[in-house]
């Protein structure tokens, strides 16, 4: 029997008890899932996109399952900066593990003041910028897809940030993830999240209408971990070669312990589980356990030695 | 730590011909539940299909948790086929349930609505409370196993003095349960609790309201996570925005409700 390993990482300037986070949008602010976690089971969250404004979202059906995945097309409902900092930080700054907040800005300004806000704000580990959500019409995704607008983005809310680290959430659906992870890294990012949901959609044959009110959506769950798997590794050795000092953290359809340890070994520092919280409350705790597990009979001392570990 | 749990099945059968009835072993969740509370259930445990269901808490026997459901798509198809000793993954019980606490409340189900009423039926008798209560289906072939819905060998019909209609007159009136709740709401005002399809909730909420009588509906809408976190489950509320039906509901008052918008 090997030696307990050592889960501790340092990913994107954020201390992390081991390199399971839960992801942004499907882990509310964190209390809704405590009745069951084990405190400190996960390295940290990130939690739902915070935006200047409280936002309803987009009009039901948000969201339809697919073949081992599902469509969502929330719009970034949430309850906006204020109610954020008043009432839901507050607990979550309490609680073991890193707090890394998702925030959306509609321009450029708003990413700016978000950051100065959440920055200073006590308990807030990290910002991660939603630079990727498809289903909104301003911001979102729209940012993501230039180079530039990455850039830009990231820039205004590092210089506004503080000591706090900027995260980078990437989205997939462009040709090449390099040169937004590239202008994230130039721009001062000191992590690139990838991937954000794939764009999909689902019809009604026989009504022949859309499922979702929105009409397309984000795919997540298992469906996409081999394009999650594939963007990580390409973006991890780009950012290996030209920003070592950058870690990508990786997600999409983590459902296992393995799962995890193909996202590190693809190049991750860290994962997030996301659409895994869905189809059972506990899935990130019991990810955490198994990947420790997963180390433990591969001999591996330090969960560290996984990332960027694949022989090609 | 709540109630995730591998609850073990203990029976599942049919109650007619699409409807079926599971009794699986929550010793957590049956002490806590309450009537139209509800919990989430994985049909399989692989990726395909990906999602738990909500379902409504049917009843509580002891320690174990009554589920009845009806044969719908893919996921209930898989759960018709689960044997007795396997193990499903069940949290709960989520969401708001039914105020019991009204006067003389009458209990408006149509078709399935009848699996969180039923347990609302079943508690107002313990705690001796007076309440009426009405249901209203295609027809009576949908549950051939009467004995076996209501758990205890009586139709609910009988034991509850429960007034029927059906659309084909082979229970109770010839008709839908809204013709039998205009009457009633002419002759009393006690609050309203219903379940049903949608469009009887919609014709139920129009009549409370035009009686000025209070009115509590559960309501459905595709889910993901049952605990308030996936925000997909969103009804259009009254007063603008969205209620989450798995946290503000699913039961709710329905004059919160933006029927117009559903």
């Amino acid at each position: 029997m090997s030696q307990r390993p050592d889960m501790a990482v340092k990913v994107g300037g954020v201390e992390l008890a081991n390199p399971v986070l839960a992801a942004s949008g499907t882990f509310g602010y964190g209390r809704e899932y405590s009745p069951y976690l084990e405190p400190g089971a996960l390295g940290g969250l990130v939690t739902k996109g915070v935006s200047l404004r409280p936002r309803e979202g987009n009009p039901p059906p948000r969201i339809v399952e697919t073949a081992c995945g599902m469509l969502n097309a929330i719009g970034l409902a949430n309850v906006g900066l204020e109610e954020f900092l008043k009432n839901k930080l507050p607990w979550l700054a309490e609680q073991p593990g890193a707090v890394v907040v998702n925030l959306y800005g509609e321009s450029i300004e708003e990413f700016a003041e978000l950051a100065k806000a959440l920055g200073a704000a006590k308990g807030v580990d990290a910002l991660e910028l939603n630079v990727s959500c498809p289903n909104v019409k301003e911001g979102g995704m729209a940012f993501g897809c230039h180079p530039g607008a990455v850039g830009q983005v990231t820039a205004a809310a590092v210089a506004e940030a503080g000591d706090t680290p900027v995260w980078v959430k990437l989205t997939p659906n462009v040709t090449d993830l390099a040169p937004m992870a590239e202008a994230a890294a130039q721009a001062g990012a000191r992590a690139v999240s990838l991937i954000n949901t794939l764009m999909g959609m689902a019809i009604d044959a026989r009504t022949r209408r859309p499922v979702l009110a929105n009409v397309v959506g984000g795919l997540s769950g298992p469906a996409i971990k081999p394009v999650g798997l594939r963007m990580v590794w390409q973006v991890a050795r780009a950012m290996k070669a030209r920003h070592p000092e950058v870690d990508v953290v990786g997600l999409g359809g983590i459902m296992s312990g393995i799962d995890a340890a193909e996202y590190l070994i693809a190049g991750a520092g860290a994962v997030q589980v996301g659409t895994a919280s869905f189809t059972e409350p506990g899935a990130a705790g019991r990810i955490a356990g198994e990947l420790a597990e997963f180390c433990a009979q591969q001999g591996v001392a330090r969960a560290g030695e996984l990332t960027g570990s694949l022989h090609t | 730590m709540s109630a995730s749990l591998k609850a073990k099945v203990l029976g599942n059968r049919p109650v007619g011909p699409q409807v079926h009835l599971m009794t699986l072993a929550a010793p957590a969740i049956a002490a806590k539940a309450r009537p139209g509370q509800f919990v989430m259930l994985r049909v399989s445990p692989g990726p395909e299909p990906l999602l738990a269901r909500p379902f409504s808490i049917h009843g509580v026997e002891g320690e174990s948790l009554l589920v009845l459901y009806q044969v719908v798509g893919k996921g209930t198809g898989l759960l018709k086929e689960v044997a007795q000793g396997q193990e499903l993954t069940m949290w709960g019980p989520l969401g708001r349930g039914f105020e019991l606490g009204g006067d003389d409340p009458l209990l408006v189900a149509g078709g399935m609505g009848i699996a969180p009423l039923a347990f609302a039926a079943e508690s107002l008798e313990q705690k001796g409370a007076s309440f009426r209560a009405m249901f209203g289906i295609g027809s009576r072939e949908a549950f051939t196993a009467w004995d076996a819905v209501s758990g205890d060998g009586d139709c609910y019909l009988e034991h509850w003095d429960w007034a029927a209609a059906s659309e084909d007159g082979s229970l109770g009136r010839e008709g839908l349960v809204t013709a039998l709740l205009a009457e009633a709401l002419d002759r009393r005002t006690g609050p309203v609790l219903a379940c049903g399809p949608l469009p009887m909730l919609k014709a139920v909420a129009r009549l409370c309201d035009e009686h000025g009588v209070p009115c509590q509906v559960s309501l459905e809408a595709p889910m993901a996570c049952g605990v308030g976190a996936c925000l997909g489950c969103a009804i259009p509320a009254k007063a603008g925005g969205y209620l989450r039906a798995c946290q503000e509901g699913p039961v709710m008052d329905a004059a919160l409700v933006d029927w117009g918008r559903i």
